[in-house]
Formats: structure tokens, C-alpha cells, sequence
């Protein structure tokens, strides 16, 4: 089991509101959608992988070709 | 104790979720799906154990093997159907997880039709 993968992805929730924060405080509103967008993207990229492993150990235990 | 495993994984990210929630939708949704998908992983494996049991007695059962693999892949559509679809209704997208309900669903009843088939021909067969 992979927990780790929650905590990351907490993290990089955290982290982006912070950026976010900054960003705006600094007066770059476009900046801040940016960063947003770009932890989102990253988290989306970890999910993914680990929804393929899912879906391809469901394959292999349920034999749906 | 294994129970304790999987509620201390689902409250964990329960309140990482709540808490990245304020700030962050998306990846509060993400979040959710990584609990998720980890309890998930966790009930699989012990699936995967039961399935090979099942699978011992049919064969010693002479069952032909078609209709044992009918049953179980009806029952993988309907997991990972469900598992779609919670995640669509934690992101308020209600419509998105109805139709893949009914996806599921017609992709069970297309499955299940050759066994429906096999019995009406018996059926018939009985009839003189």
C-alpha cells in the first residue's frame, strides 16, 4: 500500500495554497492560476499512474481480458 | 487486526482532504481518490485470495469455467463501476456518475445475456 502517495499529495496541496497566497500578495494574479494549475497537474500525474496499477490488478483478478 | 489498518488510512486522509479542501478543490478530490484507491488496493489482494479458492472448487466441481468467469468479471465491472462513480459524486458531478452507472449496466447485461441464452435453449430443449 502506498500512504505516502496521500501525505504527497497533501503536501503539494498545502504548498500550492501557499505559492498561491504569495503570489497574490506580490499582485501576479496570472502567476498564482499558473502555479495552481501546475500542482494539480503534477498530483494528476502521480494518480494516474496508481489508478493504472489498479485497474490492470482488477483485470488480472476479476479475468476481464 | 487489519480492520485497523484501513480506518486509520480512510481517517488520515479524511483530514487531509478537509484540510486541503479550503484551499484547493481539485486536489482535495485527489486526495479523496488516493484514500481511495489504497483501500481499495488493500480489499483486492484479499479479493485475489477468495477468487483462487472459488476458482479451486469450480474445477473440482467440474463447473465449465465459462459461466465461473461470467460471475466474476460481472463482479469487477460493478467494483470498479462503483468506485468511478463515488469519485464522480465527491465532486458533485452526480449526472457523470449516473451514466457510468448505466454504462456498467448495460456492459453487465451484455455479459450476462449468453448465459441467459444457454438457459432459455435448455428450457426449450425440455419442452417436447
Amino acid at each position: 500500500m502506498n500512504i505516502e502517495l496521500i501525505f504527497q499529495i497533501a503536501g503539494i496541496g498545502i504548498l500550492t495554497s501557499i505559492f498561491h497566497t504569495v503570489l497574490k500578495q506580490a499582485g501576479k494574479e496570472e502567476y498564482s492560476f499558473i502555479a495552481t494549475l501546475a500542482g494539480v497537474s503534477i498530483a494528476l500525474i502521480m494518480v494516474i499512474q496508481l489508478l493504472a496499477d489498479l485497474l490492470t490488478k482488477v483485470k488480472s483478478v476479476f479475468f476481464l481480458s | 487486526m487489519e480492520v485497523l489498518q484501513v480506518v486509520g488510512i480512510g481517517l488520515i486522509g479524511t483530514v487531509l482532504a478537509v484540510i486541503v479542501k479550503e484551499r484547493n478543490k481539485e486536489l482535495a478530490m485527489l486526495v479523496s481518490m488516493v484514500t481511495g484507491l489504497a483501500i481499495f488496493f488493500f480489499a483486492l489482494g484479499k479479493i485475489s485470495a477468495v477468487m483462487d479458492v472459488l476458482e479451486n472448487l469450480a474445477t473440482r466441481a467440474d463447473i465449465n469455467m465459462f459461466y465461473l468467469t461470467t460471475v466474476l468479471k460481472i463482479m469487477g465491472i460493478a467494483y470498479i463501476a462503483e468506485f468511478g462513480a463515488q469519485i464522480c459524486r465527491d465532486a458533485q458531478e452526480n449526472s457523470t456518475a449516473t451514466k457510468i452507472e448505466f454504462a456498467a449496466k448495460v456492459l453487465v447485461m451484455v455479459l450476462a445475456l449468453p448465459i441467459l441464452v444457454a438457459i432459455l435453449e435448455s428450457i426449450l430443449r425440455l419442452i417436447p
